[in-house]
């Protein structure tokens, strides 16, 4: 594919075969090739490195690692070579080694223009800006060319954004990149934009506005002219650092002139307006008010600018702009806020809003911008501008069923409206129970009729009213939470899944859907839910949080290994691929870019949602495959744990979930607030830190069980295994800690909206006693431990029966039945299931336990006494898992038992497609129930077994 | 086409030395319809609101490119409530001296309730503004042959179909789906519009730059 530009050099036509076969992706021919050249051509070093990146890709990684040293050692100057070992490093996530490459190669070929720049990447790859502030000076001094000497500049203002000393960025770094620019400024030097962009940028971190005003009004501000109002936005910046009210308002003015629907210049401008009005500020000339023209400083003055814009659009023949007539509520409210009683002039909101419904009333933004000044309106006019707004929507005669119809989409669009605004207001909530089951009536009227503007539309196209049949289910919602009735959220389930056969990509549908089944406990049918979402990237990250909170909570581990690896997938590609365009953005001078993209990734990186996914990844896989399929130590071996490690970063973390990716109408009181966000993030660290302090237990244990019994080594050896056992007992009493202030964190027992955050599994953790019953296993481990470096005497104090008899307790809390009839209704207990889990988790740490245990007694001749106590200990162990056995298989009986199809749902003909909705909701909900039973019933039975092997 | 191919990289010349300094790029700023500025860090989170399923959610490093590239083709609109109303995505090429040079949509999409609002005709014009700054001859876009919703905008916005391309689209199983048109409008460089004079037969998306 790859044409070449000058002559061809014969190793490249000798090498060519062996490229083709590596993109083909046919690797062992690749390597097959490779041998041949190199018994011909021993000196031929890119076919080694070639072969090398055959081995790799067929996971040979380390003899193509080896492969690949040889070739390195010689500090090859050949392009083939090096941009083999290049791609071959970055395959290996080793990039720090293609930083020594370039090094010995720009020693050995001083005057390439090509290797610098090469060595400059490099070092760009790994982030060394001292590094990269060399090797571009270095360039610059090679070929004098601009681009490499504002590298150069970069790197410094990149050391002073990563400095932790923010007064070394202040008085060394920054300074230093200022006059380095200053230098080519005044050898009038400086050609591009981009360079003009990294001077105002050193400016600007330097809080030098007032010379950053300046360089942008003076000639180098010419050569802003990519980015559209380029000067005038750094300007506007510029005056609103340094507090020129003057020049803010002027402008902000100005340019709403030329475009009077600039939102933030609205802003700009009342906020410059009302500074100038507190300062009394005055013209220091009549004629010029200052460099930017007149400027306007009365609310009088404010009041005719608005009304004036407004005009201008009425008098339009195209469509409208939102702008001006949003700036006049805005304007209200600012005034408002300052006690202003020259808001009369505007006009009153309410009439204000009605117009604003009668121009764009019919498009769907509507809502979202009247929502925002909502608050204008007394609460007693809440009714009247319902019913106002009600007048302006155009509907059909009433029918038999006492509902008028709307003709089009434009009024069914209004109409919604309305039924939108006065959720919103709260009207909706304040209905009793008949009332919203009127409402609902009402709505799936609506919903029905409407549908059948919709008819041509594509599978891929939402129908026009949608909107009605989500209102509806929210409205049930509001039933079930104040009733605690059942029935309202099998009945919410089956409308939602009625919507969605009539609008298959409406995300919002999903998006419900997925949130109940989870809340009932029912996660298979979320899979495909999810998938059918078709999330992708940073999505894994923003709403992957509804999938993994559940997966791995609700027993259901194949799909919950699935979700984690759609997430992990996503977080590890974001290193590489942000690197890769980190390189590009200095290529290309988009200087600006670059600390972007660096945040980007930073805030990828420390992620809540990576780190909960990290860890419960690696839990899940012990706890169903440790002791199974491979040994706890080899489970924890592969994974690279090490107990003593903490990669999360606690004091950074990240939350990018988006907790309002459900479409919400309830009134602001109702609304997620800063402080459940506070709270959810609190709760989810504290859980994770319980978590990921379990799993560094876990490998603790895992290196106890592997270390050698202590009498039978040296004194090396004894000193590694105590300070193993430090570790332990380190990370114990952080977890005696951490549930500590769990334990304060649940007794708050935080509700949030049930559109917002589901709450963590931390309560249901503790209420269980798995954490508890899982410290004092580990704790056990831990006794046992000192005994058997200590010796035998104190053996006989070891109880095993304390740490034996808590698991029971535990199974007790999970009898019950998790799904059953009663008096014709379906009930749920969604929480035995999680418990189950809890409690299935707590067996698995309780049997490793077990396992070491036996480890240290079997060598140790321990006496009858101690013995009989262990083996008492795991008889009852068996007694526990064999009794849950007996409750799985109960509950996987009772379950099959259930005959759905024998409750009557609703009555009369036209409710029959409907019930088919929610019949199908209820078999979804059963099965699933079903499927999770039976993953944890093969997993208790997998650990049975283990427990077999234990005795002695 | 394939960046990842191993020839295509390792027989790539540094050829970008120098580039920057004809690109002119710069950073960007959001502007346009009842908007506020905004940073693109908050874009890559705001993008992932886009559930919708009749816009293409591109993957990280296809914005990535584009905003190290030409940051000043991608424009952003964020209504006063904070949400995402749309974007466009875009970028410059071709050669100066065959009269090729011009501006290239690349992704235009609006978000479900801000449509109906005359949100893709302003970010278009935006976009045609830059590419007129830049010296353009014309601004071209693909859109699907079946997207009659899409051709009549453009079609509206003053693009005529210049010619077709044979079965551009493909679906997720890399099987060819759709053809495409390849629509234009002459910016005033063109004083004569011959860059859109329509070229009769259907051409091959290999055949294409």
């Amino acid at each position: 594919m790859a044409a070449r530009g000058h002559v061809q050099d014969p190793n490249d036509r000798r090498l060519r075969p062996i490229y083709d076969y590596l993109d083909n992706g046919n690797n062992k021919m690749a390597i097959q090739q490779a041998d041949k050249l190199l018994k011909k051509h021993k000196d031929l070093h890119c076919a080694k490195v070639l072969k090398a990146i055959g081995l790799q890709r067929t996971g040979k990684q380390d003899e193509a690692f080896s492969l690949a040293q040889e070739v390195a050692t010689l500090e090859p100057t050949d392009d083939n070579s090096l941009q083999a070992l290049t791609i071959l490093y970055r395959e290996m996530h080793r990039p720090e080694l293609v930083t020594k490459l370039y090094e010995a190669a720009v020693k050995k070929v001083p005057l390439s223009e090509e290797y610098h720049s090469h060595l400059f990447m490099a070092y760009a790859r790994v982030g060394e800006y001292k590094k990269m502030q060399q090797a571009g000076m270095a360039l610059y001094k090679t070929v004098p060319k601009n681009p490499y000497y504002f590298w150069s500049v970069m790197s410094l203002v990149m050391q002073a954004i990563s400095a932790q000393d923010e007064k070394l960025a202040q008085t060394m770094f920054l300074p230093l990149a200022e006059r380095m620019v200053e230098k080519m400024v005044k050898e009038e030097k400086i050609e591009a934009e981009a360079e003009v962009q990294l001077y105002f940028m050193i400016l600007e971190r330097l809080g030098k506005y007032v010379e950053a005003l300046d360089m942008v009004r003076g000639p180098l501000g010419e050569k802003l002219t990519s980015e559209l109002q380029s000067r005038e936005n750094k300007c506007m910046m510029m005056y609103q650092r340094l507090q020129l009210w003057p020049e803010c308002n002027a402008l902000s003015y100005k340019l709403l002139l030329k475009n009077p629907d600039e939102w933030q210049f609205y802003l700009s401008y009342f906020d410059s307006l009302f500074h100038l009005m507190d300062k009394s500020w005055s013209p220091p000339n009549e004629e010029e008010h200052c460099v930017e023209g007149p400027v306007q400083t009365t609310v009088a003055e404010a009041v005719k600018f608005v009304v004036d814009r407004m005009e201008e659009e009425d008098k339009k023949d195209s469509r409208p702009l939102r702008g001006p007539y949003m700036a006049c509520l805005e304007l209200i409210h600012r005034l408002r806020q300052r006690g202003c009683p020259d808001e009369e002039e505007l006009g009153d909101p309410l009439e204000l809003m009605l117009q604003f419904f009668g121009k764009f009333g019919d498009k769907p933004c509507c809502i979202t911008d009247l929502k925002i000044y909502l608050h204008l309106l007394p609460p007693e006019q809440h009714t009247q501008f319902r019913n106002r707004l009600g007048e302006l929507v155009p509907l059909g005669e009433v029918g038999e069923d006492g509902f008028g119809f709307p003709g089009d989409t434009k009024a069914l669009q209004r109409h919604l409206c309305v039924c939108q605004l006065s959720r919103v207001l709260g009207l909706q909530h304040t209905l009793d129970t008949e009332g919203k089951l009127c409402l609902i009536t009402e709505l799936k009227a609506h919903y029905h009729y409407g549908l059948q503007f919709g008819k041509s539309c594509l599978k891929t196209e939402l129908q026009f009213s949608d909107t009605y049949c989500l209102m509806v289910a929210h409205v049930y919602i509001d039933l079930w939470t104040e009733t605690g009735d059942e029935n309202m959220l099998w009945q919410c389930l089956g409308v939602l899944e009625e919507g969605l056969s009539y609008s298959p990509s409406n995300a919002q549908f999903k998006l419900l859907l997925l949130l109940l089944f989870c809340r009932l406990g029912a996660f298979q049918p979320v899979v495909d839910l999810y998938s059918s979402l078709d999330a992708k990237h940073v999505q894994h990250d923003t709403i992957g949080y509804l999938l993994t909170r559940y997966a791995g909570s609700l027993g259901q581990f194949a799909a919950a290994s699935q979700s984690y690896n759609f997430s992990l997938r996503f977080f590890h590609s974001n290193q590489k691929d942000t690197s890769e365009y980190i390189i590009q953005a200095y290529k290309y001078g988009a200087f600006e870019k670059i600390p972007e993209f660096i945040a980007f990734r930073t805030r990828l990186n420390q992620s809540l949602h990576f780190a909960q996914v990290r860890t419960e990844r690696m839990l899940l896989d012990l706890y169903t495959e440790a002791d199974i399929t491979s040994s706890l130590e080899e489970s924890v071996k592969a994974m690279g744990l090490c107990p003593e490690e903490d990669d999360i970063p606690w004091d950074n973390m990240r939350d990018n979930r988006d907790l309002t990716v459900l479409f919400s109408w309830d009134p602001k009181d109702r609304e997620l607030t800063e402080e459940h966000r506070r709270l959810s993030l609190e709760e989810e660290s504290v859980w994770l830190k319980v978590r990921s302090l379990t799993l560094r237990l876990l490998a603790s244990l895992a290196l106890l069980r592997h270390a050698p019994s202590s009498r039978n080594s040296d004194k090396t050896n004894e000193n590694g295994v105590s300070a193993k056992s430090s570790t332990l007992q380190t990370l114990l009493s952080q977890l005696d800690l951490t549930l500590q202030t769990a334990a304060q964190i649940t007794e708050k027992q935080t509700q949030y909206p049930f559109l917002g955050p589901p709450s963590s599994r931390l309560a249901s953790a503790l209420s269980s006693g798995s954490c508890h019953c899982q410290a004092s296993a580990l704790q056990l481990s831990l006794t046992l431990q000192e005994l058997e470096t200590t010796g035998l005497g104190k053996m006989r104090d070891v109880d095993f029966r304390t740490t034996g008899l808590q698991p029971s307790v535990h199974l007790q809390k999970c009898k019950g039945e998790v799904l059953e009839m009663k008096n014709s209704r379906l009930m749920t207990q969604p929480s035995l299931l999680e418990t189950l889990v809890f409690f299935v988790e707590t067996v698995c740490v309780v049997l490793w336990v077990a396992s070491y245990s036996a480890s240290v007694l079997r060598p140790l001749n321990s006496t009858p006494v101690v013995l009989s106590g262990f083996q008492e200990w795991t008889g009852s162990l068996q007694g526990i898992v064999t009794q849950a056995l007996d409750h799985v298989k109960g509950q996987e009986a009772s379950l099959a038992a259930l005959k759905l199809a024998a409750l009557t749902l609703g009555v009369g003909h036209a409710q029959t497609q409907e019930c088919g909705f929610t019949r199908a909701a209820m078999d979804k909900v059963q099965t699933s129930y079903l499927g999770s039973l039976q993953e944890l019933g093969d997993l208790l039975r997998k650990r049975a077994d283990s427990l077999k092997s234990l005795k002695f | 086409m394939d960046n990842s191919s191993l020839a295509g990289s390792l027989f790539q010349r540094w050829l970008a030395r120098n580039k920057y300094s004809k690109l002119r790029s710069a950073a960007p700023r959001r502007q346009g319809h009842c908007i506020e500025c905004m940073k693109h860090l908050k874009l890559y989170f705001y993008l992932h609101s886009n559930l919708d399923p009749l816009t293409e959610t591109y993957g990280i490093p296809f914005y990535l490119q584009y905003l190290a590239h030409w940051p000043e083709y991608f424009i952003v609109a964020e209504a006063p409530g904070g949400e995402l109303m749309g974007y466009i995505m875009g970028k410059a090429e071709g050669s100066v001296a065959r009269e090729e040079w011009h501006g290239h949509v690349t992704a235009l999409s609006v978000a479900p309730e801000f449509r109906r609002l005359g949100l893709a005709a302003k970010l278009m014009e935006m976009l045609e503004e830059i590419s007129e700054r830049k010296g353009g001859f014309f601004v071209d876009l693909f859109v699907r042959v079946s997207n009659q919703v899409a051709v009549n905008m453009y079609k509206q916005l003053g693009y005529s179909v210049y010619r077709t391309v044979i079965e551009y689209y493909s679906a997720s199983n890399g099987e060819p789906d759709e053809d495409a048109y390849d629509m234009r409008k002459a910016l005033s460089s063109d004083t004569e519009k011959k860059s859109i004079v329509p070229i009769p037969h259907p051409v091959r998306p290999e055949d294409i730059e």
